[in-house]
């Protein structure tokens, strides 16, 4: 018992020093005006400045990159929220093995390298509907697929919590449609897990680089990799921003979760 | 009588399987009628059916004089309680009831209105501002029923509404439907596997066999004349006698010369079933002469009725007989004569 606390208390302290260290190297390499060469244990609280972040803010490519960026993540979540909870709930009532499928078909953009996926919609669309190539609404479904792991998962923790059908047809037999079963009582329902995938969704986009490259769209993670060469302290400043803004996120989806289902 | 909802030759087959045929059956308005039968026999697929939540193969399903076939649950104007706590675990008892008003528009005063009075119909109101797992099965199932009548529906349809609930329980909300119903006056449809409950609740029980109405009629008249030895068997207590049929009227037990008026059978002589029922037997000193002899060989009592078993000297069988306990003055091992009541009894073919 007390070998297996200590334990707990050693693979803890070796987790925060492996994620905390790196982070603290790019905290002060992005916010200390001080040369990197000079960086140095005793110099640790002298010479902060949050003016790296400032000037990236004040770069008209950055307000440009973060807006499409959190826009096209708006989209994808909602877009999942609309499309991907239906077509779940129509599995689970009416076919088994649409549901097997929809499991399977949500792991493989684990397996299948992103540069595929582009390949393949490039060559699907280039000729027949050119606007998904050119407009970064294009992205959306991309993006939807990415994320599917951790969104169909989420959304399939909070449908098998729920007696769906019982609860759908208590819901028709009240008068209520499709819609409105949808929206009035499995939608509260899972309004937890809904939650959580459209956060989960909102933070692959903003670290989605592979694709947005590919398809020459100018996001956020594309702008960081730019910024690097011109701007390295800014760029570091941002990326540490984008990794606190993504754990408080998932806090928040976590939280979120927890009030509800208490 | 006004119709309420009427069943017109309804057919369903899964696959291979036929769930539902020949199925006619109509419920008036006021009427409490309960598919009966074991699991398989039809009952749940015939009330899925008449939500709308399957689609037959063929056949039609009136609610008044109209054919709702076509239309979705939503459309057909109907009420229905589920075996499964259905309640929407995120809406209070309040809004619960409200959810089918809220879908049809119907104004907040009117919406509260109607609340407070189905609440008290149910007795819960008190619970109002609870949430569902916040209150008990029984309780549930009770707001349950109120949200199905909350808007008004012309047929209720009830699916096992008391199998998740323990005993005690079962039998209170059991009565409190039949309180409700006859207080709403609405044609109701109970599915339930239990002949007890059947026989307390219903105005008419329709015992279903292999997708089959086997038999339609009052709880007394389903029990007291059974159509066919399923029906005997399936609801209540039956002794099973084999028997050899002598004459038109007469039967005498297999191993024993004693003959024993039946009522009239088309059945030819031979082989043959007696079905009766333990109350339809009484017990009598030994050496009755009218009496077959045998011995008690076991005594369940049961307070108000006694259980007795006898067997029957010579015919290596035994018998159910339910007696009152007040008049039994037998013990185990004691030679007893053994007589029949059989002009409720059922020769079948064996």
């Amino acid at each position: 018992m007390r070998l297996s606390r200590a334990l707990w208390w050693i693979v803890l302290v070796i987790a925060a020093v492996f994620y905390l260290v790196p982070m603290l190297a790019m905290a002060r390499f992005a916010f200390q005006r001080i040369p990197v060469i000079k960086l140095a244990p005793d110099n640790i609280f002298s010479k902060w400045t949050i003016e790296p972040l400032l000037n990236t803010f004040a770069d008209p490519d950055f307000r440009q990159a973060a807006l499409l960026s959190v826009l096209l993540a708006v989209a994808t979540a909602v877009a999942t929220a609309v499309l991907l909870v239906p077509t779940m709930v129509a599995a689970h009532l009416h076919s088994p093995r649409a549901r097997k499928l929809i499991e399977v078909s949500a792991v493989l953009p684990f397996v299948v390298p992103a540069i595929a996926l582009v390949v393949g919609f490039a060559g699907a669309f280039r000729n027949t509907v050119p606007f998904f190539i050119r407009n970064p609404v294009g992205l959306v479904p991309l993006y939807m697929i990415t994320a599917l792991p951790f969104t169909h998962r989420t959304l399939e923790n909070g449908l098998a919590t729920l007696d769906l059908r019982t609860l759908v047809n208590a819901s028709r037999s009240l008068g209520a449609g499709w819609v409105r079963t949808m929206v009035l009582v499995i939608a509260p329902n899972i309004r937890a897990s809904i939650a959580t995938a459209s956060f989960l969704a909102f933070t692959v986009v903003l670290g989605e680089f592979t694709i947005a490259s590919l398809l020459l769209k100018n996001t956020l993670p594309l702008y960081l990799a730019y910024a690097q060469g011109q701007n390295p302290q800014g760029s570091f400043a941002l990326g540490l921003v984008l990794v606190v803004l993504s754990t408080v996120f998932v806090a928040l989806s976590n939280r979120f979760a927890r009030s509800v289902t208490t | 009588m006004t119709r309420g909802i009427t069943f017109r030759d309804v057919r369903k087959t899964f696959g291979a399987t036929v769930a539902l045929t020949n199925f006619d059956v109509t419920v008036h308005e006021g009427e409490l009628i309960t598919l009966l039968g074991p699991s398989g026999c039809g009952k749940s697929t015939a009330l899925r059916i008449a939500a709308g939540f399957e689609v037959a193969d063929s056949g039609d399903i009136l609610i008044g004089d109209s054919s709702v076939i076509a239309l979705p649950p939503s459309k057909r104007g109907i009420g229905m309680v589920f075996q499964n706590y259905s309640l929407f675990p995120h809406l209070t008892v309040r809004e619960n009831l409200e959810f089918g008003m809220r879908v049809r528009r119907v104004s907040r005063a009117q919406r509260a209105t109607r609340v407070d009075e189905l609440l008290q119909l149910v007795r819960l109101s008190g619970l109002a501002d609870r949430y569902p797992h916040q209150v008990s099965g029984g309780q549930q199932q009770r707001v349950a029923l109120a949200r199905a009548l909350a808007v008004e529906p012309r047929v209720l349809l009830l699916d096992e509404p008391l199998s998740a609930l323990d005993a005690t329980v079962r039998v209170e909300v059991r009565d409190e439907i039949r309180r409700i119903q006859r207080e709403s006056g609405i044609a109701t449809v109970f599915v339930t596997h239990d002949q007890e409950e059947a026989l307390a609740i219903s105005d008419r029980i329709c015992v279903m066999r292999d997708g089959r109405a086997e038999q339609v009629g009052t709880p007394q008249a389903v029990y007291r004349y059974p159509a066919t030895s399923f029906v005997a068997r399936f609801v209540g207590k039956v002794n099973d006698l084999e028997v050899e049929l002598r004459s038109s009227t007469t039967v005498s037990l297999r191993g024993h010369a004693m003959e024993i008026e039946v009522p009239s059978t088309t059945l030819s002589v031979g082989e043959a079933r007696l079905l009766i029922r333990p109350e339809d037997v009484r017990l009598v000193a030994a050496g009755d002469p009218r009496a077959l002899p045998g011995t008690i060989e076991n005594l369940h009592f049961g307070g108000a009725t006694t259980s007795v078993e006898v067997f029957i000297t010579g015919t290596g069988q035994s018998i159910q007989i339910s007696d009152v306990t007040r008049a039994m003055n037998f013990g185990v091992g004691e030679e007893v004569g053994v007589r029949f009541d059989t002009d409720r009894a059922l020769v079948i073919r064996s």
